[in-house]
């Protein structure tokens, strides 16, 4: 797994190798020049304030302006182009994971929803940061060893000191560093509470005010804050002492060197402007030192964003290639000893123009099945889709024939004809939204089909959603067309009114479309022309609705309303 | 999202900020007198330095570095602990105004009333106690201590420069302007930017997430290439907007670099005409320049961060603006003898034209229980809201044994809405927002009364078990039975019940009819009922059509009346009828 994070991070420095160097190399010059800074003062109070030399005064600053244009340039060109290639890298590699998990044979990860959001935002952010760490620790390595020659032409002795005692400091304060990360995380951590907390009330603020619970849920988040402020002054407190313990360290390392400096001058073995061009690279030192004291943290978080980059780039795929491609009609599909989570040996055959009906006694027999549909992996047995094992079906084709729809209704931002329409054609709209009862939604929208849906659908009711997923699945026409509880938030009368539409829509005569529907609604089982009943995995008895009804007392028990 | 929450003024902010500050000052006196201790000890060593320069420079003898060493070694020794203790104590007074305020604005939060709330949308309340609350969060933490520090360091310097000579001083603040100039160039510029930045990052995240958490649906539609195309777009114009706001900062980077090469010349230019008339000394010159070099990283630090500064100030706003909406009050509480409920003539409008309620009386026995029947838009949800004290009746009065609802003490009427939530954590935690220090005996009776305990035994850790965000996923039905214990642990005298068993599977609704039963048992309830089966065992039936109570009495009386509910009750039987 280490090693692919390290073939990520190398392919972002050799896909972006020309902005990366030519933007190294400039800020490379830009941190040459800021080293020359603290020289320069150095140079013009020895050759021009201390003589009184006008001319000389006016050339020097000359000079010192072509180094500040020269620094100037340099940043922002190299940053500029550092920045690009930064930005690119992140929408790449943003890009191949998103590709990989919408990839159409499923990929194979345990990471949930929300770890695979993390993986294709920050991770993928994070891996293209390598691009920043690069040019910065070639700059502090550039601007030591220019310190690094002017402080030994200037004097060995003091050269031989910064260079040996400004690593050691940086290094004693590393020590302490692990524990200023944990409370850092502790506090962020915390605080992370806190904010979930609050928006978590608030979310649920219409149940809270049923229940007049609003004091105990504000007392609640009264604690979590309280905590939180305790872990940040915690935070504060070791980052205080750890500034404290730095500052003093490294002003006392600044002011050694200077007094050594001093020395020197006062013996003559400096000039006056030597003494001050060491006091101010001495000072200007402790930056490139500390980044280059910090940098190996950040290429640690650089790889361990990459591994997980990895971790989906590389995960295999869970369905085969499909090359099979079934007639579109007629079109059946037949399940024989199916075994796959609990179901246990399930036999079903869905007959083109059938509209059958699922019964589950236990819900996990349910979602099995619906499972099995959409991704046909992991089980024994044959499913077979036009007489083609379903996993060998080309994928596009397979899903173009058999639809299954989830019982939990996504919509994605956008209209709701949009999400109703999704692949264009749409001649028989008006009648597939009368069927899903979906015109009923309409008419409550102050846009109608252009009213646009709030994220995931939030901006409906579970009923409203319900009824446009089932008008999107409707209007997909697929020859097989599976749903599972499609109307669990819809009220019993609009529940009957959908039966009727879906059997008027599906089945008319000569239609040839199968229907599966998984449910325990009477109204939905009326309109079926056969109801499979599934115990234990197995189908445990089958028969028409009414007949069923009449002779099965546990059937009776299951739909009853 | 016609109306959105008030946004404090940078009038009322600025009182915000003072009366926090004066009732802190004890605090503040402290803090500013360690940050003032820490900028003293940092210029000092430089001073001694310019001392040391022209004591070279008169050829003074080696022990004159003896008393410089003490000086700066002591200043070095000072500082660092000032400077630590400054920083420590600028976060504590930020985080906790912060922390007081946050709690001030959640509990306020929570206590808006139902209809500002509906205008304004819940997500511009969200942001506010979720980003809003975390940004300043940041800020207090991790930008606020360098940019105090930074702003002591730089104005001592500047007085330690005038302390040399005035002309230095005023050399130094050559450069303020070029400072000022670069920032009020650039915010204008990059607030918007930064604006379309965030907006263009959200949008990438929308999609991805709604990619990602209905990657079924994306499957089953074949829809994969389009969404591939939209996080395509999407991320690119962020990419592209990214690489546009850090050109812009490029530049802003250019203009503070030309600030510091004019502040930095113009010291060395009157360093050296205030030397040649002698005005000071060479080493007084130097320090000068020195104590200016030292300021570069500080100050370019506190004007990157300016932009953070604002966004945590327009943050602040935000809260605080939270906390000028009058909030609801509970009356001060008269206790009702009994658990009648009453709705008086009374008359509702959303919007202030279309009446939704039109001078509407119903009375409940105390222990009856009534279901409310009706199509949809007859006004039930709202008779149900009207009775919970959730909305203000227009005209007319709900009242539970003659008390106004708003008078009444907390708990005596509690509503079910149809809107189930699942609060994040322990699910024993959850129950216990309905009473705070429940037993767990006590919190495992009441999920035993609605059925719910066995289940709850069984999730990974037990009552104990994570749900909600990020926990363990409960059914709908499971969070209806959730909402109903909780409805028992705060035990109300009159319960109202919103289509409370709506979102269940049809097997799952005749359960949670069950425990809805349970839980209300020995109440006075008021019923939202779409399922029929529940108006059929309720002791009374109220018909509503447009607004008004077309019927009402016992559900037998009322078939047999062949009335508007004897319509409904014979589509609901012929509909849904199993046969038997």
């Amino acid at each position: 797994m280490s090693r692919s994070g390290a073939r990520i991070l190398l392919r972002s420095t050799t896909r972006n190798a020309r902005r990366l160097w030519t933007g190294t190399a400039l800020i490379a010059v830009h941190q040459i020049c800021e080293t020359f800074v603290p020289i320069m003062i150095g140079v013009i109070i020895d050759r021009a304030v201390t003589p009184g030399d006008l001319g000389r005064l006016l050339l020097w600053i000359g000079v010192l302006a072509v180094q500040f244009t020269l620094l100037t340039t340099a940043y922002r060109f190299g940053a500029r182009r550092l920045m690009a290639a930064i930005a690119e890298e992140g929408h790449q590699l943003r890009l191949e994971v998103s590709a990989k998990i919408l990839h159409p044979r499923g990929v194979r990860t345990d990471l949930r929803a929300g770890d695979l959001l993390t993986v294709s935002t920050s991770d993928a952010d994070n891996t293209s940061y390598l691009l920043d760490y690069i040019p910065r620790i070639v700059g502090a390595i550039v601007a030591t060893v220019v310190s690094a020659v002017a402080l030994f032409l200037i004097s060995v002795p003091l050269g031989l000191v910064v260079l040996i005692a400004t690593p050691i400091v940086l290094v004693l304060l590393q020590i302490s560093s692990p524990v200023i990360t944990r409370r850092v995380a502790d506090q962020q951590e915390q605080a992370g509470r806190a904010t979930s907390l609050a928006t978590d009330l608030v979310t649920g603020l219409r149940p809270l005010r049923g229940l007049g619970a609003q004091d105990a849920a504000a007392e609640r988040y009264r604690e979590v804050s309280r905590r939180s402020l305790r872990a940040t002054l915690r935070a504060a407190r070791t980052q205080g002492a750890y500034l404290a313990a730095s500052t003093t360290l490294s002003t006392l390392l600044a002011c050694g060197i200077a007094i050594m400096a001093g020395w020197f001058a006062l013996t003559g073995r400096i000039t006056v402007g030597q003494l001050i061009a060491v006091i101010g690279l001495a000072q200007f030192l402790i930056e490139p030192f500390g980044t280059l004291a910090v940098a190996p943290s950040w290429i640690g978080e650089a790889r361990a964003s990459a591994d997980r980059v990895a971790l989906i780039a590389d995960a295999g795929l869970v369905l085969p290639e499909g090359v099979a491609t079934p007639a579109e009609h007629p079109c059946d599909l037949r399940l024989s000893g199916v075994r796959h989570g609990p179901l246990d040996g399930l036999d079903l055959h869905v007959l083109p123009g059938e509209f059958v009906g699922v019964v589950a006694r236990r819900s996990g027999d349910a979602e099995a099945l619906v499972r099995l549909l959409s991704v046909p992996a992991d089980y024994q047995g044959s499913v077979l889709l036009g007489g083609s094992p379903l996993e060998q079906v080309e994928r596009a084709h397979a899903r173009r024939l058999l639809l299954v729809e989830p019982h939990h209704a996504d919509l994605f931002t956008g209209t709701i004809a949009a999400n109703v329409a999704v692949h264009a054609g749409d001649e028989i709209l008006t009648d597939v939204l009368s069927a899903a009862a979906a015109d009923e939604v309409l008419a409550t929208q102050a846009d109608g089909l252009d009213t646009v849906v709030a994220e995931r659908g939030a901006s409906l009711s579970g009923g409203q959603r319900q009824r446009i997923a089932l008008a999107r699945a409707l209007l997909a026409r697929p020859p097989v067309l599976v749903l599972h509880d499609p109307t669990t938030a819809v009220d019993a009368v609009t529940e009957h009114a959908i039966a009727q539409g879906i059997r008027a829509l599906r089945h008319g005569p000569e239609s040839g479309f199968a229907t599966v529907v998984i449910t325990s609604s009477p109204a939905l089982l009326a309109a079926t022309d056969r109801v499979v009943v599934l115990g234990d995995g197995v189908v445990a008895a089958e028969g028409g609705h009414e007949a069923l009804g009449a002779s099965d007392e546990t059937y009776r028990q299951l739909v009853l309303r | 999202m016609s109306q959105i929450l008030p946004i404090a003024t940078t009038r009322q902010t600025r009182a915000w900020l003072r009366a926090e500050l004066r009732g802190r000052r004890g605090e503040v006196a402290g803090t500013l007198l360690a940050g003032i201790a820490a900028a003293a000890a940092a210029i000092l060593p430089v001073y001694a330095l310019g001392v040391l320069v022209d004591r070279v420079r008169s050829g003074a003898g080696t022990s004159a570095i003896v008393s410089i060493s003490i000086v700066i070694g002591a200043a070095a020794l000072i500082g660092g602990v000032a400077i630590g203790l400054s920083k420590y104590l600028i976060g504590r007074l930020g985080s906790r105004m912060l922390a007081d305020l946050r709690e001030s604005t959640v509990a306020t939060a929570l206590r808006l009333p139902a209809l500002v709330l509906d205008r304004a949308g819940r997500g511009d309340l969200l942001s506010r106690v979720g980003a809003d609350i975390a940004a300043i969060g940041k800020a207090v933490a991790h930008v606020l201590p360098n940019v105090i520090s930074a702003l002591l360091l730089a104005v001592l310097s500047l007085a330690a420069m005038t302390g040399i000579d005035w002309r230095l001083g005023l050399a130094g603040a050559v450069a303020v302007p070029f400072y000022v100039i670069a920032l009020r160039w650039y915010l204008p510029l990059s607030a918007p930017r930064y604006a379309d930045e965030r907006q263009a990052v959200a949008e990438r995240s929308q999609l991805l997430v709604e990619s990602m958490q209905g990657l079924r649906t994306v499957h089953a539609y074949r829809l994969e290439r389009r969404h591939l195309d939209d996080i395509d777009r999407a991320s690119a114009k962020a990419r592209d907007i990214d690489v546009g706001v850090f050109t812009l900062f490029t530049r802003f980077v250019g203009r503070i670099n030309r600030a510091e090469f004019f502040g930095l010349a113009a010291l060395l230019t009157v360093g050296f005409l205030l030397v040649r008339d002698g005005s000071v000394s060479v080493g007084q010159a130097s320090a000068a320049a020195l104590l200016f070099h030292r300021l570069f990283n500080p100050v370019s630090m506190l004007l990157y961060t300016f932009d953070e500064i604002q966004a945590a100030g327009a943050s602040l706003a935000r809260l605080v603006g939270v906390e000028t909406v009058p909030v609801e009050r509970r009356e001060a509480a008269r206790r009702p003898a009994d658990a009648s409920l009453s709705l008086d003539d009374v008359s509702f409008s959303y919007d202030g034209r279309t009446p939704v309620l039109r001078g509407l009386s119903i009375r409940l026995e105390p222990g009856e229980r009534v279901a409310l029947v009706g199509s949809t838009g007859a006004g039930k949800t709202t008779v149900a809201s009207i009775a919970a004290g959730i909305l203000d009746p227009g005209e007319g009065t709900a009242r539970v044994d003659g008390v106004p609802v708003r008078e009444l003490p907390a708990g005596t009427v509690a509503i079910i809405s149809q809107e189930t939530h699942v609060f994040a954590g322990p699910l024993v935690e959850d129950l216990r927002l309905a009473r705070p220090g429940a037993s767990r005996p006590e919190v495992e009776a009441a999920l035993d009364a609605v059925g719910a305990l066995n289940w709850a035994r069984e999730l990974p850790d037990g009552l104990d078990t994570a749900v909600g965000d990020g926990g363990h996923d409960l059914t709908p039905a499971q969070a209806q039975q959730l909402a109903l214990a909780r409805l028992v642990l705060l035990d109300p005298a009159v319960a109202v019940l919103d289509e409370a068993t709506a979102e269940a599977g049809s097997a799952g609704a005749r359960a949670l009819e069950q425990s809805a039963a349970a839980a209300t048992r020995g109440r006075t309830v008021l019923i939202v009922a779409h399922r029929l089966t529940q108006a059929a065992s309720a002791d009374r039936v109220i018909v509503m059509e447009h607004g008004v109570v077309v019927e009402s009495g016992p559900h037998a009386e009322l078939v047999a009346a062949g009335g508007r509910y004897a319509q409904l009750w014979s589509a609901w039987e012929s509909r849904s009828s199993t046969p038997a």
